[in-house]
C-alpha cells in the first residue's frame, strides 16, 4: 500500500529530475543551483564519513559538482540521478584518497602501525574510539557499503548502482564487513551480549 | 542464540557508528562560490598539470641518446682489462682481488642505478607530453621492475638513491595501474605526486651532467 503511494510521487520526481537535468544543460543557471542543492547535502555527508576531514570533505564535493555538471551530457537515466552523482562521488573519493594514503604512509613511523587486534584487546575500553578504529582499519570496499548502509541509510541497490556492483555483492560485503567488526571488536564481546 | 547475539551486535553497531565522522552541516555556499569559479574560468576540478612542458621531446630524445653513450663509454672502460688492477709504483697490485671484484660489482650497480634514473627521467617527460597513451602503461610496468630490483639490492646503500627509487616506484604502479576508463582522475593523481614530491628535480640531480659515474 505504501507503495502505491509511493510510486506516482517517484514517478514525477523522476520525470521532474529529467526537466532539471534539461535545464542545466540548456544552461540555466537556476537549474544548475537546483540540482546542487538537491544533492549536495547528501554527497557531503557521504563523502565526509569517508573522509572524516571537512577540508577533504569539501574538496572532494566540490569536485563531484564539478565533474557532474561537466558530465551531465552523459548522463542517460539508466540510474536515479543521485546514484550517478553518488558514482561519481564515490571516484572522486577514492582517487583522492590513494593519493593522501600515499603521502600520509610515507610519515607514518613504522613502529606506530601496531596490528589492530592487539591495539584493541589492551588498550582503554571504549567501544565508540576502538569501533573508529576497527571501521578505519576495514578494506576500502567494505568500509564503503558499511558506511553507504549502515550509518547513511543507502539500500543495496542504491549502492550496487552506486559502486557499480551486484546487490548481492553489496549484501556479502556487508555482511563481512560487520563480521569483520564483531572479530575486531571481541574483546567488547560481553559489552553487547549483557 | 549466536544469531541473537550477533543480532544484538549490529544493532549496537549501527547505534555505535552514528557517531563515527559525524558530518557537520554542509558549507553549501563556500563551495557553490568555488565551484562556480572553476566552471567559470572553464576548468576542470583537477586539470592535468603539464609535466615540464617547456623541455622539447628531441631534447629529451638527445639527452637520452647521449646517457646510453655514456653508459656505453663507462662499461667498456670497466670490463677492459687492467683498468682497476693498475699496479702500483711499487710494482704490487693496488687491490686485493676480492675488494677489486666488490669495487666492481658496486660501481656496476651505480651505473645501473644512474641509467636507470635516466631512462626513468626520459620515461616521466615523454608520459608528460604525451598524457598517457597505453604503451607507457608497459613502459612503466618495465621500469617498475627495475626499481624494485634495484631497491631489493643491498649495493643501492645511498639514502637519497633509494628514497628516491621509493618514491619512483609509487608513481611508476599509479602509471602501471591507470585505469582505462578514468585516466584523466589518475594522470591528475600522478602529475601532482610528481610535483609533491619534486622527483623531477631530484632526478635531475641524481643523474651526473657528465659521464654517467667516475670512474
Amino acid at each position: 500500500m505504501a507503495q502505491n503511494k509511493g510510486r506516482p510521487f517517484r514517478v514525477r520526481s523522476r520525470v521532474e529530475k529529467r526537466d532539471l537535468v534539461t535545464r542545466v544543460l540548456a544552461g540555466d543557471p537556476d537549474a544548475e543551483r537546483e540540482l546542487y542543492d538537491s544533492h549536495v547535502d547528501r554527497v557531503y555527508r557521504l563523502v565526509y564519513r569517508m573522509v572524516g576531514d571537512s577540508e577533504l570533505a569539501s574538496d572532494y564535493t566540490q569536485d563531484t559538482f564539478i565533474r557532474t555538471f561537466d558530465r551531465l551530457a552523459t548522463f542517460r537515466g539508466d540510474s536515479a540521478l543521485s546514484t550517478w552523482i553518488t558514482a561519481i562521488a564515490i571516484s572522486v573519493v577514492y582517487n583522492g584518497q590513494r593519493k593522501v594514503k600515499r603521502l600520509r604512509t610515507r610519515e607514518v613511523d613504522i613502529e606506530h602501525a601496531e596490528p589492530m587486534a592487539a591495539t584493541i584487546r589492551h588498550a582503554d575500553p571504549d567501544l565508540k574510539a576502538r569501533l573508529t578504529e576497527a571501521i578505519d582499519g576495514l578494506p576500502e570496499g567494505y568500509r564503503t557499503v558499511f558506511l553507504m548502509h549502515d550509518v547513511e541509510g543507502f539500500t543495496h541497490d542504491q549502492i550496487g548502482s552506486a559502486l557499480g556492483i551486484q546487490e548481492g555483492t553489496s549484501k556479502a560485503q556487508l555482511s563481512r564487513a560487520r563480521a569483520k567488526l564483531r572479530h575486531e571488536l571481541a574483546a567488547f564481546a560481553g559489552d553487547w551480549a549483557s | 542464540m549466536m544469531d541473537e547475539r550477533e543480532d544484538r551486535f549490529d544493532e549496537i553497531l549501527r547505534d555505535a557508528a552514528r557517531d563515527y565522522n559525524a558530518p557537520p552541516p554542509t558549507p553549501k555556499a563556500e563551495m557553490w562560490t568555488r565551484i562556480q569559479a572553476v566552471r567559470r574560468t572553464g576548468g576542470q576540478a583537477n586539470g592535468v598539470l603539464p609535466l615540464r612542458p617547456t623541455i622539447r621531446r628531441p631534447l629529451r630524445l638527445a639527452m637520452a641518446i647521449a646517457a646510453i653513450l655514456v653508459l656505453g663509454v663507462a662499461i667498456g672502460r670497466l670490463s677492459a682489462p687492467g683498468i682497476t688492477a693498475r699496479p702500483s709504483a711499487s710494482g704490487t697490485i693496488a687491490a686485493a682481488p676480492g675488494a677489486d671484484k666488490k669495487d666492481k660489482s658496486t660501481v656496476a650497480t651505480q651505473l645501473a642505478t644512474t641509467d636507470h634514473l635516466s631512462q626513468v627521467e626520459t620515461f616521466l617527460t615523454e608520459f608528460g607530453t604525451e598524457k598517457g597513451s597505453p604503451e607507457f602503461t608497459e613502459h612503466a610496468k618495465r621500469l617498475l621492475g627495475t626499481t624494485r630490483l634495484l631497491l631489493d639490492s643491498k649495493r643501492v646503500t645511498d639514502p637519497r638513491t633509494r628514497k628516491l627509487l621509493e618514491d619512483l616506484e609509487l608513481v611508476l604502479v599509479q602509471i602501471a595501474t591507470m585505469n582505462p576508463k578514468d585516466r584523466a582522475e589518475d594522470l591528475n593523481s600522478i602529475a601532482d605526486g610528481l610535483a609533491q614530491n619534486q622527483l623531477r628535480t631530484r632526478l635531475r640531480n641524481a643523474i651526473p651532467a657528465g659521464p654517467a659515474i667516475r670512474l
